[in-house]
């Protein structure tokens, strides 16, 4: 699951070419059984923002935190966390970057876990090496 | 029907117990097919497999046992699983019991189980709310549509007013679009005024295929016209439209179209209005609203028991409250008192037909029922 959260791995379709993330099995849009993986750009649109002032459990340290309904370049659209912008400043329509992040400690195993959020900046590309 | 609210000292099983009791000791014998609807038991009792945990209470224990489960919409599919077990044959009665049991746990795992329903691997692992999945549809359908805040209230507006004089309602106190629009912030725009509260609480019901049960039983005051499903993306923003509840809609027209019957012979709804947003939705996917125009019609009265279209005539979700598995059954409970002219102060005037809508998501399923008194059917 790391490849899907650090690297927005999703899937594209052979045969007609649409991308899904997250990856699909059957493609939604020709029905194909034959996809193959496929980066997602990291690069979106905002188009709608909430700030959450109740925290599920494992995030109550980060209350409240933003979240926005991000289209990315290729039309793919995905819920985000947002992060390194003030959420009055957040408009429809800003071009947001990807960006890597530590997404939350679990307290009980000590397990960190991380993945990607949403920024205004362009932040540092993760590479397999890294990980 | 228990009262929503808190049961801090009730278990599970003895919450069915609360609401069964008095249907089991009128019933002429004992049903062959327990369906328990539950969607948190895991979560909230360290309970699974609550068919037979409940049968057992319920001194029922050679019965069919099982429990349903779909997030907010497990009243409506144990309702559909019972119907459909009589209705096939395989049982000549059914016993529906739906409980939930969530004030007891700590908020923020609350929080999490609320989110049950969305995509995990997509949503709940970075923390998103399920409140904050409406919100942000709330946030493109008061844009896309020129609704204002003020509007949006329209509908906890109603829920409330009708929760005021309803017996087994969680929340009895009037609340003005205004109120709700000034309540505190839960996930920017929605306040809390928005977002059905939490409640405990169990609803029963007693389904017969009304021909071989005892000669002495009470013939069937309340029949079901129809049962119906539609399921559909989960997430709505994966939809090619996402103020359109397709779910909803189609488990609608089924319903209709099985039960022989026009929408507009429905004389009232009890819908899954568990955040003003998704019920504006829901009232557009049954077809009661134009699009993009359910919150105007909540406002100008459309909705009001005294209105066209009565919807939520106890309070609904919002209002009379949301013990999640239990919804389902107490939106029936509440349309037989309806159906029954037991309803008091929220009685529909002459109403013969009602239409209940059990949804889990933001309409990834919905399950809807059509009801009629007896020899209503049209």
């Amino acid at each position: 699951m790391r490849d899907r959260y650090y690297r927005i791995l999703g899937d594209r379709c052979l045969k007609c070419g649409a991308d899904f993330f997250p990856p699909v099995n059957i493609c939604r849009k020709c029905g194909s059984m034959e996809l193959e993986d496929r980066e997602m750009p990291r690069t979106g649109t905002l188009l709608s923002f909430t700030l959450q002032k109740e925290s599920l459990f494992g995030f109550e340290d980060q209350e409240p935190m933003i979240f926005g309904l991000v289209r990315l370049a290729n039309g793919v659209k995905i819920v985000s966390q947002i992060v390194d912008i003030p959420y009055e400043a957040l408009r429809e329509g800003m071009k947001l970057h990807a960006v890597f992040r530590r997404v939350r400690s679990d307290g009980e195993s000590g397990q960190i876990f991380y993945g990607y959020k949403f920024g205004p900046k362009r932040g540092k590309q993760v590479t397999s090496s890294d990980t | 029907m228990t009262k929503v609210g808190d049961h801090w000292n009730r278990s599970i099983t003895e919450l069915c117990f609360d609401a069964a009791s008095k249907v089991l000791s009128s019933a002429p014998t004992n049903p062959e097919a327990l369906i328990v609807a539950n969607a948190y038991s895991e979560l909230t009792s360290s309970q699974a497999a609550l068919g037979p945990q409940v049968s057992d209470a319920l001194e029922l224990s050679s019965c069919d046992a099982l429990k349903v489960e779909s997030a907010g919409a497990s009243g409506g599919a144990a309702l559909h699983v019972a119907y459909n077990l009589i209705r096939s044959g395989q049982v000549r009665s059914a016993l529906v019991v739906g409980v939930e049991k969530m004030r007891d746990m700590d908020p923020a795992r609350l929080v999490m189980a609320q989110g049950l329903s969305e995509n995990s691997e997509a949503s709940q692992f970075f923390g998103v709310s399920f409140a904050s999945m409406n919100a942000l549809l709330a946030r493109l359908y008061m844009k896309h549509f020129g609704v204002d805040r003020e509007r949006l209230s329209a509908f906890p507006a109603l829920a409330h007013r009708n929760s005021a004089s309803a017996d087994h309602a969680q929340f009895k106190r009037k609340f003005s679009a205004e109120e709700v629009s000034r309540s505190e912030i839960v996930s920017d725009p929605l306040r809390v005024l928005d977002c059905a509260p939490v409640g405990d609480g169990a609803a029963c019901l007693l389904l017969t295929n009304g021909e071989d049960i005892n000669s002495q039983a009470k013939k069937p005051i309340v029949e079901i016209l129809a049962s119906e499903t539609c399921s559909g993306r989960v997430n709505f923003f994966d939809r090619d439209d996402p103020f359109h509840f397709q779910s909803t809609d189609l488990a609608t027209r089924r319903a209709l179209k099985k039960s022989g019957l026009p929408l507009e012979s429905i004389d009232f709804f009890e819908v899954h209005d568990a955040y003003s947003i998704s019920t504006a939705l829901i009232m557009e996917a049954i077809g009661l609203s134009r699009r993009g125009h359910a919150c105007l019609d909540a406002a100008s009265g459309k909705f009001d028991i005294s209105g066209k279209h009565p919807t939520s005539t106890f309070g609904g979700m919002k209002a009379r409250g949301y013990p999640v598995g239990a919804a389902g059954v107490y939106q029936v409970c509440e349309a037989f008192l309806q159906l029954t002219r037991n309803a008091g102060a929220n009685q529909v005037p002459r109403a013969v037909r009602g239409l209940t809508h059990s949804m889990s998501g933001i309409d990834a399923t919905a399950f809807v029922h059509i009801l009629s008194s007896a020899g209503g059917a049209g």
